[in-house]
């Protein structure tokens, strides 16, 4: 078994929308999402008729005493294929680690299987009222017990752990994550749509930037943002009578961990996010040098290291030297998250990096559009509990 | 004066490593068909899958390595503001490779610490019914 993806540029993304990302709307969820994903069919060139599929992974908010209503908090794919006016006749929704690429696994499978023609996969993101991830709780149930009595509470502190390993091992320092912040601050500024446009940051903002729990800084974390983004992801076939041009669904793996989830140590990361890597370049026949732009996930900064090592960019602990001197600028040769990444872009998960993927290899980039923009990855998540997905401008 | 951070809320699968606690042990859900520590406490055995679990809770020698830590600056819990800084650690225990927990680490946000440092287990009550385990360094330099 080689593991090429049997249908691989089979399935396109025929269009898209992202909508406003700001700090905190006036409006319902499920009307910022449906808004979404009108303006993506219509991209598409296609009616809400049209539309036979939906598929998304609905995840958080999820903190605090914070409850989720949906279309309100979140947006199931039930609930958006409820109230688009379309005719469903497959709706699935994701549960696993990366939520986007995971989506994005189900619609392109569900398409080469004729489950449905034109799916819509969105992602919508609320930030509830009050203090993100706030928790004032004085009992601690299920798995808050075995953190929470102690103080240690949230995904920007667990980051902490690998990352302080990470750089206790290797010898990294706040001065190397600088260079990538203020490169990819850089590259939102120039986004209209991103949370940080028109806003980059110096090296001393970053170093100086408030401490959360060493060595994560508030700038090394996304900001919690309300916003939805909406694909149309249909057949090669069909794809190439629409208006767009296509973009190929060329490969794609989910993180499988073979490691227990509680508390795993930077290695336990390595070798599950390695083994993706290893299934991500069967299923697309491609290497990562064959990738022209590349989109790592970037939700808590230290995770591009470790997708820049697993996907096989630069060896193992080599990734805070790899990203210096110029080497992930967006005129260079890696211009790693010239989408403005989530760190630029706002926390919308892996919505920026598929969608300069797309826009990027349909030529829609605009005053971005890269030199070279053949093939693109898209990743979520973290690389042993996400996904990754390879597209290709051209269907070989 | 009442106690306002979060106490631990035993379950079904948890309850007997909150009591050892209760009692200063360290005491880890063991696979009686296998051998192999678990924590947090599951269900099925990761080690052998028996499909008839027998688990116990064994004391364990309450000594470790620290495998990484985090000085924290800041709380989403309300109740630990007050403690600001304070530190973190991963902790594996000599017992078994990957059997690792999450600890206050008593030395404080001012020591020296490295990944692989000695650590030892001492318990804290936080209320009458409640105490935690929690780690500080075996001794200044001594490593595994």
């Amino acid at each position: 078994m080689s593991g090429l993806f049997k249908d691989r540029f089979q399935v396109a993304i025929a269009g898209c929308a992202v909508s406003k990302i700001e700090r905190r709307s006036q409006r319902s969820l499920g009307a910022i999402t449906v808004e979404t994903a009108l303006k993506a069919v219509a991209d598409a060139g296609l009616k809400p008729r049209d539309i036979d599929g939906f598929t998304t992974g609905s995840l958080l908010p999820a903190y605090g005493e914070h409850t989720n209503i949906d279309g309100f908090d979140i947006v199931s794919a039930t609930w958006l294929s409820e109230h688009l006016g379309a005719d469903p006749r497959w709706v699935c929704g994701f549960q696993g680690g990366g939520q986007l690429t995971g989506s994005v696994i189900l619609a392109v499978n569900a398409i080469a299987s004729g489950a449905a023609d034109y799916v819509i996969v969105h992602r919508s993101l609320h930030n509830p009222a009050g203090r993100y991830h706030e928790m004032p709780m004085t009992r601690a149930r299920e798995a808050a017990q075995w953190t929470a009595p102690y103080g240690f509470w949230g995904p920007p502190v667990a980051i902490a752990l690998p990352y302080n390993e990470y750089m206790q091992r290797y010898g990294a320092t706040r001065e190397d994550m600088a260079t990538f912040l203020v490169q990819t601050r850089k590259n939102a500024a120039a986004i209209p749509w991103a949370y940080w446009a028109d806003k980059p940051i110096t090296r001393e903002d970053y170093l100086n930037a408030r401490m959360l729990g060493d060595p994560v800084c508030i700038m090394d974390c996304d900001i919690p943002v309300d916003g939805a983004a909406a694909f149309v992801l249909t057949s090669a076939e069909r794809a190439r009578d629409l208006p767009n041009k296509p973009v190929y669904v060329a490969g794609y793996a989910q993180g499988l961990p073979a490691h227990s989830q509680a508390y795993r140590s930077l290695d336990d990361m390595m070798e599950d996010g390695s083994a993706l890597a290893r299934r991500l370049w069967q299923s697309t026949g491609l290497g990562p040098d064959d990738i022209d732009v590349p989109q790592l996930y970037d939700g808590f900064s230290p995770l591009v290291y470790l997708w820049l090592e697993c996907l096989g960019y630069c060896p193992v602990g080599e990734a805070h030297r790899f990203i210096q001197n110029g080497a992930i600028d967006v005129a260079g040769k890696f211009p790693l998250n010239s989408g403005g990444g989530s760190l630029g872009s706002g926390r919308l998960h892996g919505v920026p990096h598929m969608l300069e993927a797309y826009l990027q290899l349909a030529k829609r980039a605009g005053p971005r559009q890269l030199a070279k923009s053949s093939t693109a990855i898209a990743c979520h998540s973290y690389p042993d509990i996400g996904g990754a997905v390879v597209y290709s401008d051209q269907p070989y | 004066m009442n106690y306002e951070k979060p106490v631990p809320e035993a379950d079904a699968l948890s309850g007997p490593f909150w009591k050892a606690a209760r009692e200063h042990t360290l005491a880890m859900q063991c696979c009686m068909h296998c051998g192999r520590y678990e924590h947090p406490p599951t269900g099925l055995c990761q080690g052998c899958r028996a499909a008839q679990p027998k688990f116990e809770f064994r004391p364990v020698s309450g000594q470790g390595t620290l495998v990484s830590w985090t000085i924290m600056r800041d709380s989403f819990i309300p109740s630990f503001r007050n403690d600001i800084p304070f530190a973190i650690g991963l902790i594996e225990l000599r017992e078994q490779k990957g059997l690792r927990l999450i600890a206050r680490l008593l030395d404080g946000p001012h020591a020296r610490y490295r990944v692989g440092d000695a650590v030892e287990v001492v318990f804290e009550d936080i209320t009458p019914e409640a105490s935690l385990p929690q780690f500080r360094l075996a001794s200044a330099g001594q490593r595994k």
